[in-house]
């Protein structure tokens, strides 16, 4: 009996000695729950076809502003405010398969975005900016910016576009006490009932307008429906003061329905923490849930580079979500210092692949 | 007989200094018979498997017994639809019991284990906004290890008690040196690392009564513990000659918290052939402290002369961490079982068990901020034990094999957030775990097992 006990107990030691081993990391965090508006991350090396984080990027052009829009083949649309030969601002169209490798950037030798409006009634001034794309029953309904106001162009193949020819929503009259400048950059959704709903920069904030044909916007309410975040807040030590204290601008919106069912508007930014265009920016989220009402912004920023992004878009392909937004270009040596379109991805652990290629037209 | 107990000693003084110890048994249980009956064996474990749940009842073992087992419960727990794919846990498990008399009173020292297959111990310090199953993640993925020692003073009584063990980290990463920015081959940096794995203890205590030839109660006792995460790190240093840099980074996490808990727990023979078990477990789960990490850092990179190139962007102190608090609820979790000697012949019985336990989710509805993902879940089990006596003549005694089959399930839920801009949003969550084991024990000289009417 003593013999055996002996070796039962030897047995039992050496098993877990022999069992011990190390094993992965493991999972568990896949397919979480998310708004899907991020934080991002900025995409890396190998996750772009050029230098990362940039998607589209062009010495000349200095791409900005961009709009992104999913195609019924699943491609990214996207516009963007370009500079043309003339010096212009114009506003081109390009596409990407992978939503990173978007046809006639700089890697894209031979090709360039094709530009789809230019600077063309009087009200619209000698450049063009906030481009809005909208895919409205085969057609892209196409709302951009000038200095009179916004404006609509509607095009059936994409390229070719016939434009109204007064703005859709023109500068408030008499102005009110916050939309001291004409309205500008504007991002247009459709909500479930049919009704579009414009979200637009004027001032320091962030206003509404509704239209039941998308030809002719009514303000909603008289206030902004997001304002500069109050600076008054006691912060902890070592907090750092709100990025969007200063001026909110730039809004994206896009709508879904939750998984509870309630209808979520969801609004990409940007935030200033001093005035609307200084390089101390970074990009915010705001949101509601039901067709009408304030936003309520998070105190965090989903995108902060340090590198004076702005003008957000954003698409949702799958269970990942990228943010198209216009930042510095690090550049060295004499290069003048310039904008492009840099690109990231959330969830955060989300990995590349490599991008797919360019596709053969814009 | 005296080289086995030295050997068990050893063995346990060799394991609880220096490896990582922690309690999946509270969700999946310790050993296929206890299993099978939902955990409600505070008043009739007897054997190895009392070393988690009464360690009173490693005194009614009779004879020298080494229980060894495996178990894998896979998670299929999902939000919105996905499956969230949380790792399985599974291992092994068993132990053993050395009886003995002191004094002519009837002792024993019981050790049990439950080992991972895949690691020993995880660690995982989430950003406090990540959503996560905080309590089938991470939690379970431990060694648990426990000694016990039992004795049964008079013939109604037994008491016994032991500890378990953990083991805290602490960490500390000091880096001095010159960075060369243009030509990096030429950095001369200087590592230091310096981990520390200390001892943590907890302590577990029992004792049965019996109230009468077919009625015992129980009462355990399990202590708290915190597995703590301390990490300091220190860089220092010259930046190609251009500025200095210091790099001060404290943090500090519980990343394993077991809350204390005290069973109360009656078993009743209802028939010689057939036995009630009821269990009712306090979890102190208001305790709980949430695994999110404490951060301290100093960051001081001063100006070069001239300022920064504009090229360059340094980079700045983070923010310190709002933490938001985890609040959870203390829980009376009921468990009922039973067992059935189905077969009962001189040399081979046969029992039919199962078993049934309500957990209600401790975790508080959040609504706001951190995602803690949690529902209540209703567990069920079912499960067959053999036992087979005097099979083979130079191992005298009882062999005996049961098996396991646990569901939990977990309704769906849906959860409103209050705030339109949290990042992540309304969502839905359900799930349900299946758990699969097998345990084989071996007892010598003895039946450990209840005797037959």
């Amino acid at each position: 009996m003593t013999r055996v006990a002996s070796r039962l107990s030897l047995v039992a030691l050496a098993l877990p000695v022999a069992c011990a081993t190390l094993g992965g990391e493991g999972v568990g965090d896949r397919d979480l729950p998310t708004t899907g508006v991020g934080p991002f991350r900025k995409l890396e090396t190998g996750e772009v076809p050029g230098s990362a984080p940039f998607v589209l990027d062009d010495k000349l052009a200095e791409y900005r502003d961009p709009s992104a829009v999913v195609a019924p083949d699943g491609s990214v649309i996207l516009h963007a405010v370009a500079r043309d030969k003339a010096g212009a601002d114009v506003i081109v169209r390009t596409r990407a398969l992978d939503a990173v490798s978007f046809h006639g950037t700089r890697e894209d030798s031979g090709h360039t975005p094709r530009v789809v409006l230019a600077p063309a009634l009087p009200w619209e001034g000698p450049a063009l900016s906030g481009p809005s794309a909208v895919l409205r029953g085969g057609e892209t309904w196409l709302y951009y910016a000038g200095t009179g106001g916004i404006g609509l162009a509607r095009s059936r193949d994409g390229f070719t576009f016939t434009r109204e020819p007064a703005p859709v929503l023109a500068a408030a009259v008499p102005p009110s006490a916050w939309e001291t400048t004409a309205p500008r950059a504007p991002s247009v959704i459709v909500l479930p009932g049919g009704e579009l709903r414009m979200f637009y920069a004027a001032g320091t904030s962030i206003g509404e307008a509704r239209s039941a044909d998308g030809v002719r916007f009514e303000r909603v309410g008289a206030a902004p429906v997001l304002a500069p975040r109050p600076s008054d807040v006691p912060l902890q030590k070592g907090e750092k003061p709100a990025f969007d204290r200063g001026a909110v601008a730039d809004p994206f919106a896009s709508v879904r329905i939750t998984p509870a069912g309630r209808l979520h508007v969801r609004v990409l930014y940007t935030g200033y923490a001093a005035a609307a265009g200084a390089s101390d920016s970074a990009i915010g989220f705001a949101a509601r849930y039901g067709e009408s009402g304030p936003l309520e912004s998070n105190p965090l920023a989903v995108y902060a580079v340090g590198k004076g992004e702005r003008g957000p878009a954003f698409v949702e392909i799958g269970r990942r979500s990228f943010v198209y937004v216009e930042q510095d270009v690090v550049t060295l040596g004499t290069d003048p210092k310039r904008r492009a379109i840099a690109a990231g991805v959330a969830p955060v652990a989300e990995v590349l692949e490599s991008p797919r290629g360019f596709p053969a037209e814009p | 007989m005296r080289r086995a107990p030295a050997l068990a000693l050893a063995s346990a003084l060799a394991l609880a200094s220096g490896v990582a110890s922690a309690n999946p048994l509270d969700t999946y249980g310790f050993g296929s018979r206890e299993t099978a009956m939902g955990g409600a064996v505070s008043a009739s474990v007897r054997g190895t498997h009392a070393s988690y749940y009464n360690p009173a009842g490693l005194a009614d073992t009779t004879g020298f017994e080494l229980a060894l087992g495996y178990f894998r419960a896979a998670h299929y727990l999902s939000t919105n639809g996905q499956d969230n794919q949380v790792d399985p846990v599974r291992g092994m498990n068993g132990g053993l019991v050395l009886p003995g008399h002191v004094f002519q009173v009837p002792i024993a020292f019981g050790i049990g284990v439950h080992l991972p297959d895949d690691r020993i111990s995880r660690v995982r310090a989430l950003r406090q906004e990540q959503p996560r199953w905080e309590m089938y993640d991470n939690r379970n993925q431990r060694l648990y290890f426990a000694t016990n020692l039992a004795l049964r003073p008079f013939k109604w009584l037994a008491v016994g008690g032991g500890l378990s063990f953990m083991s805290s980290t602490r960490g500390r990463l000091d880096i001095t040196g010159s960075a060369n920015i243009f030509r990096p081959s030429q950095s001369e940096v200087r590592h230091e690392v310096d981990a520390d794995l200390t001892a943590v203890r907890y302590p577990q205590a029992g004792v049965k009564v019996d109230l009468s030839d077919s009625v015992r109660a129980a009462m355990v006792y399990r202590g708290e513990f915190q597995l703590g995460l301390d990490l300091t790190a220190r860089l220092r240093g010259d930046i190609s000659r251009l500025t200095t840099a210091l790099y001060e980074l404290e943090t500090h996490s519980v990343n394993n918290f077991l809350p204390r808990q005290i069973v109360l727990g009656g078993s009743w023979d209802i028939r010689p052939w057939w036995t009630a078990n009821l269990d009712l477990t306090w979890i102190e789960w208001s305790a709980y402290v949430a695994p999110v990490a404490s951060l301290n850092v100093n960051l001081d990179i001063p100006p070069p002369q001239g300022g920064w190139p504009a090229t360059i962007t340094p980079p700045e102190t983070p923010a310190p961490i709002r933490l938001q608090p985890l609040r959870l609820s203390n829980r009376i979790v009921p468990r009922l079982g039973t067992e059935v000697l189905a077969v009962q012949r001189p040399r081979l019985d046969v029992a039919v068990r199962g078993g049934y336990e309500w957990a209600k989710s401790p975790i508080e509805r959040q609504t706001e901020g951190v995602t803690y993902l949690d529902l209540d879940r209703h567990t069920i089990s079912a499960g067959v034990g053999l036992a087979a006596r005097s099979l083979v003549a130079e191992i005298p005694g009882e062999i005996r094999v049961d098996v396991h089959g646990q569901l939990s399930v977990m309704p769906e839920e849906t959860t409103l957030k209050s705030r339109p801009s949290d990042f992540i949003g309304d969502y839905r969550a359900s799930g349900h775990i299946w758990n699969l084991g097998t345990t084989v024990t071996f007892t010598l000289d003895g039946a450990s097992r209840k005797e037959a009417p």
